[in-house]
């Protein structure tokens, strides 16, 4: 427990505020666009879109900071406990904290009458729950693979952007719907909802497994001014 | 805990670090010279299982370096006091420790703080013990860098450039300490600077541009510059042959220590050489192609 | 005074221009956009369009995404001078902390604007080979100068700065969270930035080459007054008002550098 409590700490600050400050974001313009004199069901948009959207890409910038920033990793490689499963206990904290605070909210959303997602339990924590793994996977790979906090988080941003940007084309384009990360909020339980769900957790999991797979040579973790 | 080495490589690049290392440490002290460059923190990452080498073959108290499990046994037995250790500023010295400890699977609870304890009264750290890192000196850095490379009474510690940027006061408590940890483990102390290893190991190898030039008794880099280390007084320009090793102003003129196969000027008379003369000479014979 | 900003200018300039990700971001993104804009981008514009409409949607099409890249990649450049220990280096120069931000600024602008023109030029040239209009290169140039440049002066001057209070990380997931928010977001689905004077994509500057509303530029929303009609004047204004917010973070860049180095 002592050893999660260590980890919890060396995650960073920033990195465990990050899914916090994405739902307060949620929040604040779900009741700025309420203020603005937006709809219920616009103002229920947002909210599901924060769930959707902003979770998930806080989570995937927290797990850049969390494989790429380590001020003792020389000496974290040279000791017996695998590195690789030392981040991956940062990396469940982060996302532990995120998934908990999702949850939470998609709750009070439930139960207050907001939530405009899917019906079941289960599928609703899919709203969130599929694109964090996608979108975190892909960060984790690029992190690895190019050993570059801007090169990770500019791909994360600008695959996060496109899709909002090109939502529309997106959603309809037969190829690309399973892909995209904001089905719900922008095309909403459709057909095809559920592979759209499986197809982002698989890739999620298929990232992250070739992430840790390349985490087997250490040094790929040595960033430029390590080496 | 011994060390044997034999044809290894590692590439960076177009930069070959290490071209073909032939090294053998057997247990207790033993130092590791070089300049800046020379390849001897690329040896020390590769020793403590950080890089991979390109080539050739290590292994340590009989673990090959080159399988998983040879490495995972060697990281069992082994502590390491990287050149650049960082710290996280945000803990305490204990609870760096402690954190250090869990990770070298250090479970039980009791038996890891009576540890800590102990090793914090030996590297004089007992009184911060509850201090955060954050603003520890450079010694005191070193000090716990030490403190947590004995977690777990490895029976190899390998410390990386452990003096450099410290005080005198501070060098000599850190190279006591390094010669105190020794006696029932093999320590590998790689510096560049000469002092240390003189003050400290009886074996000692020396490495320029990747390779190993020298290895054996610490007293054998003196003989190197046996019958080549001249001392001159004058009051004209220093010697043009030779490396000047040591030059000193007074009264008579300066004082010239040089290092050179040949005399460097006819008022030149051989001298006893030091174990710095020792290694100039070795640099020397190096530096000549062929 | 006027040396050492010009040699901090120089030497942040060297710097970032040799930064890896600089580049590979830039040619990544610059790819992306020039293959996804879709049948709308300005690949098909028709035959005989006016040379700055073309260059104007090249520049408003880069500007949506290029900034995020550059954006990321000086994130980290104040924080990292404490990180390298290169702070409290600078800290004992007898240069003026104002000098030195100002010169990191500039350098780490000029970096970024050298990508960002080339990219253009290359669309330039691209269009030249279909349209055989000459104009085009010198459209590439205004175009930079009105829709580009002034987005990259007000992202480098947040991106410098803010990480000195928030972190980089935190920076780096607000900064994509606002890019959208800000510039891309109908401001009928949100109270918004996006389609004010104040949006860094250029917008304004963009629909004033182009002769009709380029996205959202003065489109009825939050802050109305900040919406005026697209033309010239608003243009100009924009620009202008974009400037002078990067100055306000850069007012504070002393002080936070000050009190990191001191701590």
């Amino acid at each position: 427990m002592s050893l999660w409590r260590y980890e919890a700490r060396r995650a960073g600050w920033p990195a465990c505020l990050a899914a916090p400050a994405s739902l307060l974001a949620t929040l604040a313009l779900a009741a700025g666009s309420a203020g603005f004199g937006a709809p219920p069901p616009s103002v229920h948009g947002v909210l599901l879109s924060g769930v959707e959207a902003l979770v998930p890409l806080a989570a995937a910038m927290a797990a850049v900071t969390v494989v790429s920033v380590d001020r003792c990793r020389e000496l974290q490689l040279a000791l017996p406990a695998r590195y690789p499963g030392t981040l991956a206990r940062r990396l469940g904290i982060v996302a532990g904290s995120g998934a908990a605070l999702a949850v939470l909210l998609t709750a009070v959303l439930r139960l207050t009458g907001s939530w405009t997602g899917p019906r079941s339990a289960l599928a609703s924590v899919l709203v969130w729950a599929s694109p964090l793994l996608g979108l975190t996977g892909l960060a984790l790979l690029v992190a690895v693979l190019g050993r570059s906090v801007v090169l990770a988080t500019t791909t994360v941003a600008v695959v996060w952007l496109c899709e909002q940007l090109f939502a529309p084309v997106l959603a309809a384009t037969a190829w690309s719907r399973p892909f995209f990360l904001f089905l719900t909020s922008r095309a909403g339980v459709a057909d095809g909802w559920g592979t759209n769900r499986a197809v982002l957790a698989a890739c999620g999991v298929l990232f992250i497994a070739t992430a840790l797979l390349l985490l087997r040579r250490p040094e790929r973790l040595l960033t430029e001014e390590e080496a | 805990m011994d060390i044997k080495i034999s044809g290894l490589r590692r590439r960076f690049g177009r930069v070959e670090a290490l071209c073909g290392v032939d090294l053998e440490v057997p247990g207790g002290m033993f130092g590791l010279l070089g300049t800046n460059g020379a390849g001897k923190t690329t040896l020390m990452r590769i020793l403590a299982g950080v890089l991979a080498p390109t080539g050739g073959r290590v292994t340590v108290g009989g673990h090959d370096l080159a399988t998983r499990a040879g490495r995972l046994a060697v990281r069992r037995r082994l502590g390491y006091l990287p050149q650049d250790l960082g710290l996280y500023p945000d803990l305490t010295t204990r609870e760096f420790l402690d954190y250090i400890g869990l990770l070298k699977g250090l479970d039980d609870d009791a038996a890891r703080r009576r540890q800590i304890g102990e090793l914090l009264d030996m590297v004089g750290l007992a009184d911060v013990a509850g201090r955060r890192l954050k603003g520890f000196s450079g010694g005191m850095r070193r000090r716990v860098g030490i403190a947590q490379a004995l977690l777990g009474d490895p029976a190899l510690v390998v410390v990386d450039e452990p003096t450099a940027g410290l005080d005198p006061e501070e060098r000599i408590r850190f190279r006591t300490l390094l010669a105190h940890i020794a006696g029932h483990r093999t320590v590998l102390l790689s510096t560049h600077i000469v002092e240390d290893v003189a003050q400290t190991c009886q074996e000692a190898a020396v490495m320029a541009a990747g390779r190993v030039v020298f290895t054996g008794p610490v007293t054998g880099i003196v003989d190197r510059a046996r019958g080549v280390t001249w001392e001159i007084v004058t009051q004209g320009p220093p010697p043009a042959a030779g490396v000047v090793v040591s030059a000193v102003g007074g009264p008579d003129g300066t004082r010239y220590r040089v290092v050179s196969p040949v005399r460097p000027d006819p008022a030149a008379v051989p001298v006893q050489p030091s174990l710095e003369e020792g290694y100039v000479a070795l640099m020397r014979e190096a530096a000549v192609p062929g | 005074m006027r040396s050492c900003l010009s040699a901090v200018c120089r030497y942040e300039f060297r710097m970032q221009i040799r930064k890896r990700s600089l580049w590979i971001s830039t040619i990544g993104l610059a790819a992306l956009i020039t293959v996804a804009q879709g049948d709308r981008g300005p690949r098909h514009l028709p035959a005989g369009t006016d040379a700055a409409v073309v260059m104007g949607s090249w520049a408003l099409l880069f500007s949506m995404l290029l900034p995020i890249g550059f954006g990321m990649v000086l994130a980290d450049r104040l924080v990292r001078d404490h990180r390298i220990g290169i702070a409290s280096l600078l800290a004992g120069l007898p240069a003026r902390t104002g000098a030195l931000v100002a010169g990191k600024y500039a350098g780490s602008v000029a970096a970024t604007a050298v990508p960002g023109l080339l990219v253009l030029c290359v669309a330039a040239a691209g269009e030249f080979v279909h349209r055989g209009d000459p104009a085009l290169f010198g459209w590439a140039f205004a175009a930079f100068a009105v829709v580009l440049l002034p987005g990259l002066a007000f992202v480098a001057a947040f991106a410098l700065v803010c990480p000195l209070v928030i972190s980089a990380p935190l920076f780096r997931v607000l900064f994509a969270g606002y890019w959208f928010w800000g510039n891309m977001l109908g401001p009928d689905y949100l109270p918004s930035l996006t389609g004010t004077l104040l949006t860094p994509i250029g917008d304004y500057p963009a629909s004033w080459l182009i002769g009709e509303r380029a996205l959202y530029a003065g489109e009825p929303g939050w802050l109305s007054f900040l919406r005026p009609e697209p033309g010239g004047g608003a243009a100009l204004l924009s620009v202008a008002l974009l400037i002078a917010l990067a100055a306000l973070p850069l007012a504070f860049a002393g002080p936070l550098t000050a009190r990191r180095t001191s701590s």
